[in-house]
């Protein structure tokens, strides 16, 4: 590691150190377990990548295996993590969590298939099948990060704070690992292929050099666009956290079964009114 | 186009959406987005600007142009109509709001409710967008001066007859919710 990474490396894990005491002094693990197991997965994943960088060296096999499997398991705690703040806050509403769960979970299956059918097709490197399913699995994210809030955001029902702040540092991170995962994938696929094919050893120790300063690129971008979500999330958890609100009361079922029709038929009706003034 | 261009546009496509969801604009006057408080602190949306036709029918109404084409100079007569045109079009704007409070009052319900229609959710969405879609027709239409001001009549009587019934329903649920808890629609 040069000096940047290792400042880098350091600033990050004391992020992730005050991350975590945030979480716990503020006892997030009450009402987001999810999000508390993800920052916890943040941590040991750091310290366990450096302890192996430390013992194995970094630019070890072991150090490789260890980094992507790191990057995999940040990547589904925080999928966890998205998935808890779909479910907190609109479970209530009982009559629209039935509706959006069911959106939510089809899109979640049909995005995570494709994911995995686009991982199938990748070159059977383990970095490159590791970029490519932590890209599409970015991705996913935000598209369901998006939909819920479409929905939430039609039916009028706003984040809190922390689940705000949270929502916007998980899409950050995914939209940084989208874009950066996309451009190291086309480099690794392309002319820097012959990294991975043994065929081509004779041309390695004139690639490292290449290979390193682009691996160190985005671990730098990846790394500040993370420290800087963390940031937002350790400033919504500086003050204490408000009392849950209230269950809201919900409506006697009769009422949506009268009033919904009608509305609808009306809506349908001033519709047909406009189309009347359009026509010649 | 290469992949990763098209994954940079989806990307920027889907942040710009995000952005826009998660960090919605205030209004001008800087007060919260509405949202509807059960106990009553705050009314739910119901139809109001098509109270007001009776007066914008008499301040858009064909004697007037009439009269003015016949009596003004004809750079006078026709800045009056640009004017009439306007507020015809601001008018529209207010049919769009009393449209917008009744679908939305259509969410809160389902919201609240415990069971909800998929259909009739769906059927309600579609509706809502259909609307948003006829309203700039007409609205483009009516720029251009091609749509009579006397039209909208029309759509003032469906609104009105929306809004008396609804207004008889925001009275029912008022009485059903009344001693619950404070609490707007949030997390």
């Amino acid at each position: 590691m040069n000096l940047l990474e290792n400042a880098l490396s350091w600033a990050n894990l004391s992020f992730v150190v005050v991350l975590c005491v945030f979480v716990f002094t503020r006892r997030v693990q009450r009402i987001l377990p999810l999000f508390t197991v993800y920052a916890c997965a943040l941590l040991t994943a750091m310290i366990g990548v450096w302890l192996i960088y430390d013992h194995f060296g970094f630019y070890s096999p072991i150090s490789y295996y260890a980094y992507w499997g790191s990057v995999l398991m940040d990547a589904t705690a925080r999928s966890l993590a998205i998935a808890e703040l779909c479910h907190y806050g609109l479970r209530v509403y009982r009559g629209i969590w039935g509706l959006i769960w069911r959106v939510l979970a089809s899109l979640s299956i049909l995005l995570l298939a494709r994911a995995a059918v686009d991982a199938w097709g990748q070159p059977n490197q383990f970095a490159i099948y590791g970029m490519t399913i932590d890209r599409d699995l970015d991705l996913a994210s935000i598209v369901i990060l998006a939909v819920l809030l479409i929905f939430r955001n039609y039916y009028g029902i706003s984040f809190n704070p922390l689940q705000r702040a949270i929502a916007v540092g998980i899409c950050i991170i995914c939209i940084v690992d989208v874009i950066g995962n996309t451009v190291l994938r086309n480099i690794f696929t392309g002319y820097l292929f012959s990294w991975f094919l043994v065929s081509q050893k004779a041309l390695w120790p004139t690639m490292a050099g290449q290979v390193r300063r682009v691996n160190d690129i985005w671990a730098t971008i990846h790394l500040c666009f993370v420290m800087f979500s963390m940031g937002i999330w350790c400033v919504a958890l500086r003050k204490p956290l408000p009392e849950p609100a209230a269950a809201p009361e919900l409506l006697p079922v009769e009422i949506y079964r009268d009033l919904s029709p009608a509305i609808n038929m009306r809506l349908a009706t001033f519709n047909d009114r406009m189309l009347e003034l359009l026509e010649p | 186009m290469s992949e990763l261009s098209i994954y940079v546009l989806l990307v920027a496509g889907i942040s710009v959406v995000l952005a826009w969801l998660l960090f919605p604009r205030r209004k001008s006057s800087g007060t919260p987005a509405p949202s509807y408080r059960p106990d009553g602190n705050e009314a739910l949306p119901s139809p109001k600007h098509y109270r007001y036709f009776s007066q914008i029918r008499r301040a858009l109404s064909v004697e007037d142009s009439a009269y003015l084409v016949q009596n003004a100079s004809p750079q006078v007569a026709k800045q009056a109509l640009r004017e009439r045109r306007a507020v015809a079009r601001g008018y529209l704007k207010g049919l769009r709001e009393d449209f917008s409070d009744l679908a939305k009052l259509g969410r809160i319900i389902a919201a609240l409710s415990p069971e909800i229609s998929r259909e009739q959710e769906t059927q309600r969405l579609m509706l809502t967008l259909k609307f948003q879609l006829l309203y700039a027709l007409v609205a483009v239409r009516l720029s251009a001066g091609s749509l009579p001001v006397g039209q909208l009549e029309n759509l003032t009587g469906i609104v009105g007859r929306i809004a008396t019934r609804l207004d008889e329903a925001i009275v029912e649920i008022d009485a059903l919710t009344s001693g619950q808890n404070p609490g707007r629609i949030s997390a």
